[in-house]
């Protein structure tokens, strides 16, 4: 895609302006029962919703003081973070706390307003197992790649890797490793895209991309692609938007994104918007969600469509946030 | 992505047609209510924790009907969970006292009592009353299971009620009891063969019946016999073929087979496979199972199970018969092209096992097959590119 915006024919025009509205819209939506239903939800529609704009290249749409208020409400004096003010604190709510926090550059109020870094990477480092070395999401215990995932996003942000077992953790991952070079939920379990980036994104992170049969699983992952353009997570699976985002970072970050077609690809993302009222579904003529929207715009990005800021492939957030505080 | 559990049940919208978002009056108002509802439901169980009024009944009836509400505000399920009385992390909020009150309540006795009962027949009403709960919890997650089948808190939910009743009953009993859960997995990949949170699901549960806890041993005769009722249902299962894959190794261990054994058994795994891509050569599933097994001829460092007595001639001798075989496929079909991706990728593993370049006749073969992968499928072009790349530079190096 290397056209500018304005040459593009009109079904491959991003409505950025629509998409703008659609994610500031989102939190006035209080006399929609969904609001309500998914409240467990808040913190991390919040990061996708911020990660969309700053994507779009709108990152003042949501005003930053707001932002920072609310984030800090969530959270607990065990360091965690609930998704919402007086929920249970949880590993992906507090990952997504860090990442708005990064994003826009507010980790110094963390540590005066909030409870400080130190006191968020113990709570994430207290839920590593330390015999198994993977991660519960919360204190109930349930264990997935994801979090462990997340464990390693947060705590790299936040320069704090090393409070857990990194090792260990990586051996974690090399169990749940399968013949086909993807990467299961636990050991023993299939191979699956949002898996695949979640191992191989916390390898990458960990410095071990080394364990990574890069020609299986870009080949796996190269045949999620499926005639319409779009991508799907599992073989004999229709296709859906957010693997836009899971197949193709992982894609990426082995440096495979040329074994799929990008061009088809951007054209499905574009399918599944609204062009009117902004947002993105799953696939053409759904209900668009906060969701599809940033994983269809950050698929986007990586595959450099005109005029969207470059997104970074192992943390989902702008390039240019991570190069700043991983100072890279 | 639908499989995916938590985030994706209420923060995402799968399959859900597009509609104006244009409510009526009448359709905002019912919102407003539902709303109403729901708000005050949760209100209340607030109110009450931070009360500390704890008569337990009317709290546990409104946890109850929050759950049916909105299975994924795990919250409340956290709050069930704390019956387990391990968490001194929601202390701050007092919760932990509620907690205490609420298992009284629902288990109908007090965790603090110990465990030992003054008499037999004492021991004997608890463990009915225990399995009266146990069994009634169960039965209450089945149909919000059947709402949100993916839902991870509702299943975790399960799974402590489960884990109580290895804690609570005696072995043979709580064995009924996973038994059942065992059906009830079946039920679910009946319904739904793929689907991932079951399979998963599938595999604790037979763990902890091979457990000891459970007075179990070894089910994976079992399941492999599962694997193989799965595939003759349905050819394109992958996940059936994935548990295969993972059970193959332990299986023939727990047989002790020795190498003859293990021959016929790649045999019989083979023939089968080969049927199976005689019917269904355009499915991803079955040549992924015939790369799995491929893998054990040419990569026997990360795949021994099935070959440990082979020689290389006997790989090679298999690996040819394999190629073979499918350049008979060709014959009836002439424009599917996972059969000449399997061709390239084989023969260039022949190659390799030998240690040698391919001969001219197999380098026009080669060049033959990606041209025809370039033309059935243009979308992968940019991989096809590579592999000539690869095994020209192969040729060219050495
Ligand atoms: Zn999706």
């Amino acid at each position: 895609m290397s056209q500018t915006f304005q040459q593009l024919p009109e079904e491959l025009q991003l409505a950025t302006s629509a998409h703008v509205k659609y994610i500031q819209s989102l939190d006035s939506r209080k006399d929609e029962y969904d609001y309500w239903l998914t409240e467990h939800l808040r913190l991390n529609g919040l990061y996708w919703g911020l990660t969309a704009l700053h994507l779009l290249g709108h990152p003042d749409a949501l005003p930053r003081a707001e932002t920072i208020d609310f984030v800090l409400s969530c959270q607990h004096d065990s360091g965690g973070f609930g998704a919402a003010p007086g929920h249970d604190a949880h590993m992906l709510s507090t990952v997504s706390a860090v990442q708005i926090l990064a994003t826009i550059d507010a980790f110094d109020e963390l540590e005066t307003r909030g409870k400080g870094k130190a006191q968020v990477g113990k709570y994430i480092a207290n839920l590593q197992n330390r015999e198994t070395g993977t991660f519960a999401g919360d204190e109930w215990g349930e264990e997935d790649t994801r979090f462990l995932y997340g464990a390693f996003n947060a705590l790299s942000l936040l320069g704090l890797l090393d409070l857990v077992d990194v090792d260990k953790a990586v051996n974690h991952i090399a169990a749940c490793a399968n013949f086909d070079g993807g990467y299961g939920v636990s050991p023993g379990a299939e191979s699956h895209a949002g898996q695949i980036f979640t191992c191989v994104a916390a390898l990458t992170i960990a410095g071990r991309q080394d364990l990574v049969d890069k020609e299986r699983l870009g080949r796996w992952l190269s045949e999620r692609q499926i005639a319409g353009g779009g991508l799907n997570g599992r073989p004999e699976k229709k296709e859906d938007v957010c693997y836009s985002w899971w197949v193709l970072s992982s894609l990426e970050m082995i440096g495979k994104t040329h074994w799929i077609d990008k061009d088809q690809l951007v054209a499905f993302i574009l399918r599944c918007q609204d062009p009117e009222r902004g947002g993105i579904s799953d696939r053409p003529g759904d209900m668009v969600d906060v969701w599809h929207t940033v994983f269809g715009l950050a698929g986007l990005s990586l595959l450099q469509y005109p005029g969207l800021q470059p997104v970074d492939e192992v943390y989902c957030m702008p390039k240019s946030t991570t190069a700043r505080v991983l100072g890279r | 992505m639908a499989d995916q559990g938590r985030i994706q049940q209420g923060g995402s919208q799968h399959g859900i047609a597009r509609t104006s978002r244009v409510r009526t009056d009448d359709q905002r108002q019912r919102d407003l209510d539902r709303i109403a509802k729901y708000r005050d439901l949760e209100d209340q169980v607030r109110a009450l924790a931070a009360a500390g009024d704890y008569t337990a009944p009317a709290l546990f009836q409104l946890t109850s009907r929050l759950l049916r509400l909105n299975p994924e505000y795990y919250t409340t399920l956290g709050w069930v969970l704390m019956l387990d009385g391990v968490l001194e992390f929601f202390s701050f909020r007092h919760y932990s006292t509620l907690f205490h009150q609420l298992l009284v309540i629902v288990l109908g006795r007090d965790p603090a009592r110990p465990r030992l009962p003054d008499s037999w027949e004492d021991w004997y009403n608890t463990e009915t009353q225990d399995l009266a709960v146990i069994k009634s919890e169960l039965a209450f997650t089945i149909p919000l299971l059947l709402e949100s089948p993916k839902c991870y808190w509702i299943w975790s939910y399960r799974l402590w009620t489960l884990q109580q009743a290895i804690a609570r009953l005696r072995p043979a009993l709580a064995r009924k009891i996973w038994e059942e859960e065992l059906g009830l997995a079946s039920k679910m990949l009946g319904k739904d063969r793929r689907n991932f949170h079951a399979w998963g699901y599938r595999r604790h549960v037979v763990t902890q019946l091979e457990s000891a806890a459970l007075q179990g041993s070894s089910m994976v005769e079992a399941e492999f016999a599962y694997t193989q009722n799965m595939i003759e249902t349905d050819l394109s299962n992958f996940s059936a073929w994935h548990s295969r894959s993972r059970l193959i190794p332990r299986l023939l261990e727990e047989r002790g087979a020795g190498e003859e054994a293990r021959r016929a058994f790649l045999d019989k795994e083979l023939t089968q496979i080969r049927e199976a891509l005689n019917v269904g050569p355009e499915d991803q599933s079955l040549w992924y199972y015939h790369q799995f097994l491929v893998l054990n001829l040419v990569a026997p460092e990360k795949h021994p199970a099935m070959t440990p007595g082979f020689t290389r001639d006997d790989r090679v001798a298999y690996l040819t018969r394999e190629i073979d075989e499918i350049k008979e496929l060709l014959e009836d079909y002439a424009d599917v092209k996972l059969i000449y991706e399997g061709l390239f990728e084989y023969t260039v593993y022949l190659c390799r096992l030998q240690e040698r370049q391919p001969d001219a006749g197999e380098r026009a073969d080669l060049a033959a097959w990606l041209a025809k992968l370039r033309q059935l499928d243009p979308m992968r072009n940019g991989r096809w590119a590579d592999l000539e790349r690869e095994v020209s530079l192969e040729g060219g190096n050495e």
